[in-house]
């Protein structure tokens, strides 16, 4: 009987480690996924930046060569 | 302390699995099995916040693709444009240079970057799961002082209010003190604020205000031990300043609508009003609207021909009698007392009081005014007092009359009416005329301004006359010989009989004027018995007075403006006042506008700023204060 006990604990406990151990894995790769969707988002960002700083330039200089070449609306 | 942006929901997964007072077969299994339900949750919060973070991003690029195909048909537009560029045609002629339109960039900036609207969902989720401030807002219609409750507590504009105020009373002062106006230096001298003075204390104040809040003090805003002396420097200030708190941004004001603003308690208003009590012109309160204005003006302008008969009246007693020099300091401090007492009368100092009375119907304003003000008004009717007294009439005269209109009028009195003097002599029955019958013609006269006054044309005011000296004259003429006013005259009220003797003499001359003057007196004596109807009468009786010195010109008065030298008087004299009150109140649009335009935002204010900087080139020390503005701006913020 006491063998028999011993048993049945060991196995709920060893099924309750492999459970452990699948969840370790579930939220490690939830943390992965964080960290990437952390990281993408981080890069993706920057380079928007960078890119909406780009086109800020370039419109301002657009802005300008077009007010030097267009004729000049007059007032009147 | 970094914020997190966004939160994967349930965190420790494990806890509180196992439900309490249920017997389990298997604990350990409900343990895993409740773990997996929460990872469950986790990875459903994760995909949104991810889906939100997929969102933003695409969102984001979208934004710049659609700027760069713009920018992109652009350059392709300007290339065929370069292209078609011929050095040889000239494009534009040399007349047509001038009418170029101004370059406008239409580059838009950036501001208010983290303000509320741009703050991102995710975080806006977590904002919205704070508490609430307490409802302090339903105690507001308790409030007396018009503020809102719950800005004492919490106010998120606090401090851009408080820069904003600051830069805009920056770049105003800087205005201000370039000279720009040139009744702006006066002024400001006059309420004691110099440049650097008040500015280092307020500052101060504010600081040590941040410091105590910073600290995790909360001051009560009436708290008085933050107010610097500064306050008592500039006793005038102080006064104006009827608001007892620690200057605190306008945003704590329930109706927070910018233009309105300024009506407030802004600082530049007083300024006005001290302007205005100055000049002793009856456009006071600094009412911007054009109403007002017109309604003020035209009541000037009746005051103008009021004063002006009076004035010239009086002009020929005065040359005999009494020299008006001492008179002038009454006149003057009898304005400044009487702005004053409006001024508490109003209490706070918020336009908004004075406005309902102007705005209203004038007559009503003038009424209120009349007690204090009105004596201008009154001086036509002590003329009718010169035929009983000349010393009376040019003591009230001087009163009414504003200095600066007086002297000017009386120096030109001097020049037409230079015969009078000998008939006068008799002027003696003086000072007899007591108080009370010198309030009565005030009052008689107030009457018939406030009747006149709802006339909105200054054309009105004329034919009345007109009637009056009409009516009156031909009857007493016809009944009464010039010797018998002088009997009359004592029963009225005091010394009269010496006046009358003298138009005699002097209406000899004239003939037919000279008898009216004398017979119109008596009258007025009746009249003044009887009560308020004799205003016509009254004033009327002033050019009749006068007659004796200067018949002609009486005459000429009679018929109505006539007389070419009243004209040209008239016209003076309006031009002078109008050209004076025109400059004010442009000054006060001026005004107006730029408060109702007052920028709202850091770009507009910072570009207003700069722009009046760039424009003074001679204020290097400003610059330097400037900085110095900015660095404790910085402090202190």
């Amino acid at each position: 009987m006491a063998s028999g006990h011993r048993e049945a604990f060991q196995k709920q406990i060893q099924q309750d480690w492999a459970n452990r151990e699948y969840i370790e894995v579930i939220t490690g790769s939830i943390k992965k996924i964080t960290d990437f969707l952390n990281s993408f988002d981080m890069s993706c960002r920057s380079r928007l930046a960078v890119l909406n700083e780009k086109l800020t330039t370039l419109e301002r200089r657009i802005e300008y060569l077009e007010a030097r070449v267009t004729k000049g609306e007059t007032l009147t | 302390m970094p914020l997190p942006k966004r939160m994967v929901e349930p965190v420790l997964v494990s806890r509180n699995t196992i439900p309490d007072g249920l017997t389990l077969p298997s604990e350990l299994e409900a343990a895993t099995n409740g773990t997996l339900a929460n990872i469950i949750r986790q990875l459903s919060s994760l995909s949104r916040h991810a889906e939100d973070l997929f969102g933003e991003l695409e969102r984001e690029a979208h934004n710049l693709q659609d700027r760069s195909n713009s920018l992109q048909a652009r350059i392709d537009r300007l290339a065929i444009k370069v292209t078609q560029l011929d050095s040889n045609v000239e494009e534009v002629s040399l007349q047509d240079i001038h009418m170029r339109k101004a370059f406008k960039s239409s580059v838009v900036f950036d501001q208010q970057v983290v303000s509320r609207d741009t703050m991102p969902t995710a975080m806006l989720e977590t904002y919205q799961q704070c508490d609430k401030p307490p409802p302090l807002r339903k105690l507001n219609p308790y409030r007396d002082d018009g503020k809102d409750g719950l800005k004492f507590y919490t106010d998120p504009n606090y401090f851009f209010d408080l820069w904003r105020q600051e830069m805009l009373k920056d770049t105003e002062r800087m205005m201000h003190d370039r000279g720009k106006k040139p009744h702006r230096p006066r002024n400001e001298g006059g309420g004691g604020r110099h440049k650097k003075r008040p500015r280092q204390p307020h500052n101060t104040r504010e600081r040590q205000r941040q410091l105590a809040l910073g600290q995790g003090e909360y001051l009560m805003p009436q708290n008085v031990d933050y107010r610097t002396p500064q306050r008592v420097q500039h006793p005038d200030e102080a006064l104006l300043v009827m608001d007892p708190r620690p200057p605190r941004p306008n945003s704590i004001e329930i109706r927070r609508s910018y233009p309105d603003h300024g009506d407030g308690h802004y600082s530049p208003q007083p300024s006005i009003h001290s302007q205005q009590s100055q000049y002793g012109q009856t456009s006071q309160y600094g009412q911007p609207a054009n109403q007002l204005y017109s309604q003020t003006q035209q009541y000037a302008q009746q005051h103008l021909q009021q004063q002006q008969q009076q004035q010239l009246a009086q002009q020929s007693q005065m040359n005999s009698t009494q020299p008006q020099p001492p008179l002038s300091p009454t006149d003057t401090s009898h304005y400044k007392s009487n702005y004053p007492g409006s001024y508490e009368d109003s209490g706070y100092y918020g336009t908004d009081a004075y406005q309902s009375p102007n705005s209203s119907i004038y007559g009503r304003s003038a009424a209120a005014r009349a007690n204090s003000q009105r004596p201008s008004q009154p001086p036509p009717a002590p003329p009718s007092a010169n035929n009983s007294s000349n010393s009376t009439p040019t003591g009230t005269s001087a009163t009414n009359t504003p200095t600066r209109g007086r002297s000017m009028s009386a120096g030109r009195d001097t020049l037409p009416p230079p015969p009078p003097p000998p008939t006068e002599v008799t002027s003696n029955g003086p000072a007899v005329l007591p108080g009370h019958l010198l309030n009565r013609t005030n009052s008689v006269s107030h009457s018939g301004s406030r009747s006149g006054s709802p006339h909105s044309t200054p054309t009105p005011t004329p034919p009345r006359q007109l009637s009056r000296d009409e009516t009156p004259e031909p009857l007493h003429n016809d009944i009464l010989p010039p010797p018998p006013p002088v009997p009359d005259m004592p029963p009225a009220a005091a010394p009269p009989p010496p006046p009358p003797p003298p138009p005699l003499p002097s209406a000899l001359p004239n003939g037919q004027l000279g008898k009216a003057p004398g017979t119109t007196s008596p009258p007025l004596n009746i009249n003044g018995d009887i009560g308020k109807s004799p205003n016509k009468q009254i004033t009327s009786s002033p050019p009749k007075t006068s007659p004796p010195k200067m018949g002609d010109q009486v005459a000429a008065r009679k018929v109505h403006n006539i007389g070419p030298v009243c004209d040209t008087r008239n016209d003076l004299l309006k031009a002078i006042r109008d050209g004076i009150k025109l400059r004010k109140v442009e000054k006060i649009e001026q005004k107006e506008v730029e408060r109702v335009n007052a920028p709202l935002d850091v770009a507009s204010i910072l570009a207003r700023r700069v722009a009046v900087e760039f424009s003074d080139s001679d204020s290097a020390s400003d610059s330097e204060y400037d900085s110095d503005g900015w660095v404790e701006q910085e402090t202190s913020a």
